[in-house]
């Protein structure tokens, strides 16, 4: 009895700790007032040059120009020197959890895995979490903007994507919908005596599990048919959330990554006549033919990866991305993680992969223009051109490189990010305990 | 009437011991044998070949060509048969229940419910004895008799200290009559098997528990002969599994170890010679892996034949699930026991490990058609079996005064198509394919005595003589013969009767003799009449068209080191000087980053380093210009290469188990690791008690055996763990109960660790000041390993790395070892050490972290990027390390981030992974930095190390290069030529189609072994968390 008082005044501990601490405190940077010309800078469009010592202007949130003037800006424009630096446009994080869950290991703080596994109808953004104290520092490397998503389950739900300094999931949202996610049922069979079931059994299981996925989606376009004839009958939320990936206004992220669950997944969306993004796709470049055939994107898994089987090149997950560029298909890259947090090291998987085949303007692209098109938010993000979202931070130099990508200013729509995260308060703070 | 025979014997036999009243009518059957006639092979070594035998009382009376027929023996003609001493199964559980595996509770299982004087861990059951518990198992004793088997050892195979096996002989008769050996061996495994008990949960921990029960049974018997000597003092406990293991340190008695993999009978190989034990080890058949640490030890081994399935690879899309690993292994493991022989390795088989039995015989075969002696076989089958089983004096070769047990077969054994035909234990005869003398085949004319209707039928019966078939005919067609059965000369068949105009079916029965048959038809209504029939032609034998068999072919390649992609065939060669030359070299040492600079090697020492130095002649030089040269990165906390669990995390003190007993030298992360620049590696014990285990610095020399990689210049080291996962916060709610709970509790049972550890050295230490008289007279204190390695730190010879996260803990830990007089050696992961980085300058103690690892849970919620420079300018000497797989190979980028975070320059963040590490594992003075008379640890990269764009093209280890990626280049094209050359020879043998799968042949992936520290997993299959 005791040790259970004691349990309960942990969790109760922990959970007070947490709340207090997980709401971080800084201010969302207030709408553009006046025009902000940012000069002598290297500038990374990515959609084209880089321009060496040139200007990038911007109003309202939208970028006015780039070019090389020094002078002749708008009145009241607020001109910023940033001396040689970068300027690129912000990152965006392809796949995350961010804000839906604070810490990994306390249950309370968890928001991505509803229960069952058929799950259409949730909603990541529902979850959202504005106030979370990782997200700063995440900002603080140059990521401004990221698909949340939930996960686990076969179906994980709904994701949207957010840009990173909202007070709240609604003002913070770019794409409502982004994406339907799958988890393409496992289809490797394991013979290691510590699996539970022998292989037959395995192979019985995956056909199930595949059948019932497949069923699920014809039950859903059956229901979508009879709603259409007859809007009167009984509604059912989870064959609602399958109706606009059905017409094809919301595609299928489905996470597949050995060889056989990618081309089942592939065949699946072919059958029903669904568009398909590819998450994970660690088997993606064996199957370069298929995808592109296809006009599938691959929202790649991880740089920082070990290969999966023994006999594969030490280096495969290090340069698929090259593999993937050189076959056609595009793609961007992502880490999919228990570790949410890591996803601040998203500029370091790029500049992995520029380390392994992938020019380094096509890694630039790979976090930036890339997943912007694939995602569907190309129109005003992902690279920096007349016109689009003044969304782009300044890096110190190669923002690719840990060495040298340290951020010292970033915007959001034209809106200036408070780049202050609780790593950095916590430095200062016993930076100064030991100056005494 | 193979089984009214034997059903006989049962009748006549069985029940019969000298004390066992007689019940009915008593049975004297007279079992004096004299064959003649045959073959007789009196063992494998005997030049002599001899014509017959006279078995007289259950043995052997005499052997010899054309022997006097006695008198009052049954004659028994065994011409053209031969006959070979019976073959005895050396490892078996016959007769013995199998394990229970009763349902654990959930939660810790700490403890079992005590009975007798029995060992407190319910895998410890020394004291079992076969002969006590066997109960005989007719169904296995006719299944092992059918492959020629007459005797067994059989053991209960149960858990690690197995108990005592018996050798049983394979005659139907009541347990106390079959005892040829009681307490032939201790049988031992690493396997806990049916205990519910939480220790040992690894590999290592079952290692830790046979090392203490060996020593309380060494401290056992000296106890009770002091005791004995002196009864005023307290009686020492009483336990039957320490008495019955006296013999066995006393090498009186064998030891059967069933380790299993070569690794596993290298591990038992370590333990047998602490203890000076007389061992056998079982195999599990791919000692041919690593011939030559077999051969060095010197020691017998139990073989089995169960040999891979064939690979699972004729559908396309499993491509990619069988590895290398597995193809070459099926390929080579049928030349394991030809590989054993040739190298002089003693070794005999076991049927163990086949799913069925019935492959043994064959499964020999194909080892004798790969190599394999068959003399060297059948040693394995007799006399070897029967030196390891100590029953020499009456079994394995057929002489006179042995046992009568023999193995009769219609060929040579070894022949594909030789049948046993009986075999004979201790004079009786089991009969096993009695063949058929009678010949029924021929053409036959066959007339049924209908009255008015004779009916003619021609009938031709072909095939092989035990099993005809028939063709039958009557004037107008073919007809079907529906059944067809011989039994000696009583024939069965049965024919539709539709062509003979009856409708239904005609049953035949009858008898042969001769060229004449007669019997009885039964019609279909009914009606009994008679037939008869006369053989008109006697059959021919054609011309059997040979089946197509596969042909049998050598193992396509070699064995490598390990026997997987990107093993070595060799190690690499150790050149007299290397020059690497016009690179930019950061020393880590005094001499910072040089540019334009050369380094020189000199039998794996670096001779020099400095700008324009004279390169000897004969130098293998290195053009680095452009390139750049590193030591060789160091990870302070590691967990690849480790077999079988990371964890004993099933006690709060577990400081007896030690990572070096479980090193796995075959972990393709190691060869990974390589590619990352790194050559040194502290695997550590995970971190799920707050006293780990003893940890093992590594070089990541690939391709050598475990001993190989040891480190042996690094002094002992331990893991050490605090908060979340020692007081099992996250381990689910069953977890609540074992003490630590709290941060306060883990200094408590920390504290009081140290304090019996004090204790017992001071026990020591008056015990060793007495006089050997005195010695004798008194109980010594018992030697306990837990509590070595505690003393030793105490006494600063251990040194102590611990996984630690919040403030309040490394405090903690700092000022106990204090109060105990020594010093923490490194924290590791240490992420809020930034706060308390003042204090830990002060104590003297070195911090390795992560780079920017943070928030996966809540003691690490405060956990920021800038931990490792705030230690650093603070004075503590500071590493980045990994606990993971994959990023050990990015180290050089992880220590980049102390450039990015707090601004650390180039210089001092290269240390973070070179000399800081060596420094923290006490090996700076041999490696960690180029600096001249330090072992040549280093790696050439194609771009600054720090920068993102960098990786390694060679990394090289005492002198030699373990790495080089131009070599990579060519060992894929190598994977990739030697697995389709496999697969394709896979595609061709009959069963690849996956039908019959087991081990490797089944599709999927193969597991791999990747530990991080927090991985709590029970090797035996069960997850504790």
């Amino acid at each position: 009895m005791k040790t259970l008082n004691t349990l309960m005044i942990l969790i109760v501990l922990c959970f007070s700790c947490i709340r207090l601490a997980s709401a971080n405190d800084l201010i969302p940077g207030k709408t553009q007032q006046n025009p902000i010309a940012l000069i002598n800078a290297n500038i990374y469009t990515v959609s084209g040059q880089v321009i060496k010592n040139g200007t990038l202007l911007f109003d309202k949130g939208v970028i006015s120009s780039i070019n090389n003037a020094k002078t002749g800006f708008p009145e009241n424009t607020e001109i910023i020197d940033v001396k040689g630096h970068n300027v690129y446009p912000g990152l965006i994080a392809p796949y995350s959890q961010i804000g839906l869950v604070e810490i990994g290991a306390v249950r309370a703080t968890v928001d991505y895995n509803e229960a069952g596994s058929y799950n259409p109808n949730a909603k990541a953004a529902v979850a959202y979490n504005p106030d979370s104290e990782v997200t700063p520092t995440i900002r603080s490397n140059g990521i401004t903007t990221a698909l949340v998503a939930p996960k686990g389950g076969i179906i994980s739900g709904q994701s949207s994507i957010l840009q990173l300094d909202g007070w709240n999931s609604e003002d913070a949202t770019i794409k409502d919908i982004a994406g339907l996610h799958i988890n393409w049922p496992r289809m490797t069979v394991s013979n290691s005596p510590r699996a539970k079931d022998s292989p037959e059994k395995q192979l019985e299981k995956i056909a199930e599990n595949l059948n019932k996925l497949e069923d699920f989606f014809l039950d859903a376009k059956t229901y979508a048919n009879a709603q259409k004839a007859d809007p009167g009958l009984k509604r059912d939320i989870r064959f609602d959330a399958i109706i606009p990936v059905l017409s094809g206004d919301v595609p299928l992220i489905i996470q597949a990554d050995e060889y056989k669950e990618i081309e089942a997944a592939v065949n699946f969306c072919n059958t029903l006549d669904m568009k398909m993004i590819l998450l994970g796709g660690r088997d993606a470049w064996k199957l370069t033919d298929l995808l592109v055939e296809n006009n599938i994107s691959v929202i790649l898994y991880q740089t920082h990866a070990l290969p999966f089987r023994e006999d594969e090149d030490y280096d495969l997950p290090f340069k698929t991305p090259a593999l993937l560029k050189e076959a056609g298909v595009k793609f961007c890259i992502t880490k999919i993680s228990s570790d949410m947090w890591d996803i601040r090291n998203l500029p370091f998987f790029a500049g992995t992969a520029a380390a392994h085949g992938l020019s380094k303007e096509d890694a630039l692209k790979s976090i930036t223009l890339w997943p912007a098109e694939i995602l569907g938010i190309d129109k005003n993000y992902g690279s920096l051109d007349k016109g689009k979202s003044a969304t782009l931070v300044v890096s110190k130099g190669d923002i690719l490189d840990m060495q040298s990508s340290i951020i010292e200013m970033m915007f959001i729509d034209g809106r200036k990010v408070d780049l202050d995260d609780k790593h950095k308060r916590l430095y200062k703070k016993y930076e100064a305990r030991y100056e005494n | 009437m193979i089984k009214l025979l034997s059903l006989f014997f049962i009748l006549t036999v069985f029940g019969f011991s000298q004390t066992t009243p007689q019940e009915g009518l008593s049975t004297n059957p007279v079992n004096i044998i004299y064959y003649q006639n045959a073959r007789v092979i009196p063992s494998a070594a005997s030049k002599q070949i001899f014509n017959s035998l006279i078995i007289r009382d259950k043995r052997i009376e005499s052997i010899g060509n054309n022997l006097t027929v006695p008198k009052d023996a049954r004659v028994i003609d065994l011409s053209g048969s031969t006959v070979y001493p019976g073959f005895i199964e050396p490892y078996i559980r016959f007769g013995l229940d199998e394990p229970k595996h009763e349902k654990r509770d959930p939660g810790p299982n700490p403890t079992i419910d005590r009975f007798g004087e029995i060992y407190w861990n319910a895998a410890v059951n020394a004291q079992r004895a076969a002969q006590d518990e066997f109960k005989y198992d007719k169904k296995l004793a006719d299944e092992l008799r059918a492959l020629g088997f007459t005797t067994v050892q059989s053991s209960g195979l149960d858990g690690i200290f197995q108990g005592n096996a018996a050798v049983i002989s394979l005659r139907d008769d009541v347990p106390n009559t079959l005892i040829v050996r009681e307490n032939s061996a201790q049988f031992l495994s690493f396997s806990k098997g049916s205990s519910v008990q939480d220790y040992p949960s690894s590999l290592m921990g079952s290692i830790a528990l046979i090392r203490q029960v060996f020593y309380d049974a060494q401290w056992y018997g000296k106890a009770w002969q002091a005791f004995n000597k002196n009864i005023n003092q307290i009686r020492p406990e009483k336990n039957s599994a320490l008495e019955a293991l006296q013999p066995v340190i006393g090498k009186k008695q064998k030891v059967v170890f069933s380790a299993g993999s070569y690794l596993d009978v290298a591990r038992a190989y370590e333990i047998a010679s602490e203890f000076g034990l007389n061992a056998i080890y079982k195999s599990n058949g791919d000692s041919y892996k690593r011939l030559s640490d077999i051969k060095g030890m010197n020691a017998p081994l139990i073989v089995p034949v169960d040999f891979p399935d064939v690979p699972f690879v004729t559908m396309a899309d499993f491509d990619a699930d069988v590895n290398l690993e597995d193809l070459k292994d099926w390929d080579s493991a049928p030349e394991n026991p030809a590989r054993l022989n040739a190298a002089g390795i003693t070794f005999a088989f076991t049927t163990d490990g086949l799913d069925k039995k019935e492959n043994f015989l064959k499964n020999i075969r194909l080892a004798v058609k790969r190599g394999l002696d068959k003399d060297a076989a059948l040693r394995a089958l007799t006399e070897i079996p029967a030196e390891l089983t100590g029953i020499s004096d009456v079994c394995g070769t057929i002489a006179k005064g042995k046992l009568a047990n023999l193995v009769i077969a219609d060929k040579d054994i070894f022949d594909d198509d030789a049948e046993i035909r009986s075999v004979v234990v201790e004079g009786e005869i089991f009969e096993i394919n009695k063949p058929q003398q009678t010949d029924v085949r021929g053409d036959w004319e066959l007339s049924v005595l209908i009255p008015g209707n004779k009916l003619p039928l021609k009938m031709s019966v072909e095939g092989t003589k035990s099993k005809p078939s028939a063709k039958i005919k009557n004037n107008i067609a073919g007809i079907e013969a529906i059944t067809f059965q011989i039994s000696e000369n009583k024939i069965n068949f049965s024919l539709k009767g539709d062509s003979l105009n009856y409708a239904g079916i005609l049953r035949f029965s009858g008898r042969i003799a001769d060229d004449a048959a007669s019997g009885h038809v039964i019609l279909p209504d009914g009606q009994l009449i008679a037939w008869d029939a006369l053989r008109k032609n006697t059959y021919t034998e054609k011309e059997e068209k040979e089946k197509e068999k596969p042909e049998i072919t050598p193992a396509l390649f070699t064995t490598v080191y390990p026997d997987k992609a990107y093993g070595r065939a060799s190690l690499p060669g150790l050149p007299e000087y290397v020059a690497v030359t016009n690179a930019t070299i950061w020393t880590a040492g005094n001499a910072g980053i040089l540019e334009n600079a050369d380094i020189l090697i000199h039998k794996g020492k670096i001779e020099k380093v400095g700008k324009n130095l004279s390169i000897p002649e004969s130098s293998i030089k290195i053009d680095g210009t452009g390139l750049h040269v590193t030591p060789g990165i160091i990870d302070e906390h590691s967990h690849i290469a480790i077999s079988r669990g990371v964890n004993e995390g099933t006690q709060a003190i577990t400081a007896e188990v030690r990572i070096g007993d479980v090193l796995n030298p075959e972990n393709i992360n190691i060869y990974r690791q390589l590619s990352g620049g790194v050559t040194m590696s502290q695997l550590l014990h995970g971190s799920a008690n707050p006293i780990g285990g003893q940890a093992q610095v590594i070089k990541l020399r690939w391709g050598q055996n475990a001993e190989g990689l040891k480190y042996k210049n690094a002094p002992p080291s331990i893991k050490f763990a605090l908060g979340e996962n020692v007081k099992q916060s996250n381990w689910g709610d069953n977890y609540d109960k074992r003490y630590p709970q709290t941060r306060m509790g883990v200094r408590e049972i920390m504290w009081d660790g140290f304090q019996r550890a004090k204790e017992y050295g001071i026990e020591w230490q008056k015990y060793n000041d007495l006089s050997s008289s005195e010695k004798a007279r008194k109980i010594p204190p018992r030697r306990d390993l837990e509590l070595d390695a505690l003393l030793e730190i105490i006494n600063s010879e251990r040194f102590i790395h611990c996984h630690s996260y919040v403030q309040s803990e490394i405090l903690m830990l700092m000022r106990l070892a204090e109060e105990f007089g020594f010093k923490v050696g490194t924290f590791t992961h240490i992420l809020e050490g930034y706060k308390v980085a003042k204090e830990m300058a002060e104590h003297g103690a070195m911090a390795s972290t992560f780079a920017d690892w943070w928030d996966y849970k809540f003691e690490v919620y405060e956990a920021i990027p800038y931990n490792t420079v705030l230690m650093a300018e603070q004075g503590v000497v500071t590493s980045v390390n990994s606990d993971d797989a994959e990023m050990a190979r990015r180290l050089n980028h992880e220590a980049a981030k102390a450039i990015k975070y707090g601004g650390m320059s180039k210089e001092e963040a290269i240390k973070l992974v070179t000399i800081n590490p060596a420094k923290q594992l006490k090996v700076d003075q041999y490696t960690g930095s180029l600096e001249a008379g330090k072992e040549a640890d280093f790696v050439i990269w194609n771009e600054d190390p720090l920068s993102v764009y960098a990786s390694p093209l060679q990394t090289w280890i005492e002198g030699r290069k373990y790495f080089d990626r131009e070599e990579d280049k060519e060992l894929r094209k190598q994977i990739a030529a030697q697995r389709a050359a496999l697969i394709q020879k896979a595609l061709n043998e009959p069963n690849s189609n996956g039908k019959k799968k087991k081990g490797s042949g089944k599709p999927g992936p193969k597991e791999m072994d990747d530990y991080h520290c927090d991985d709590v997993f029970d090797f035996m299959g069960r997850e504790i968390n």
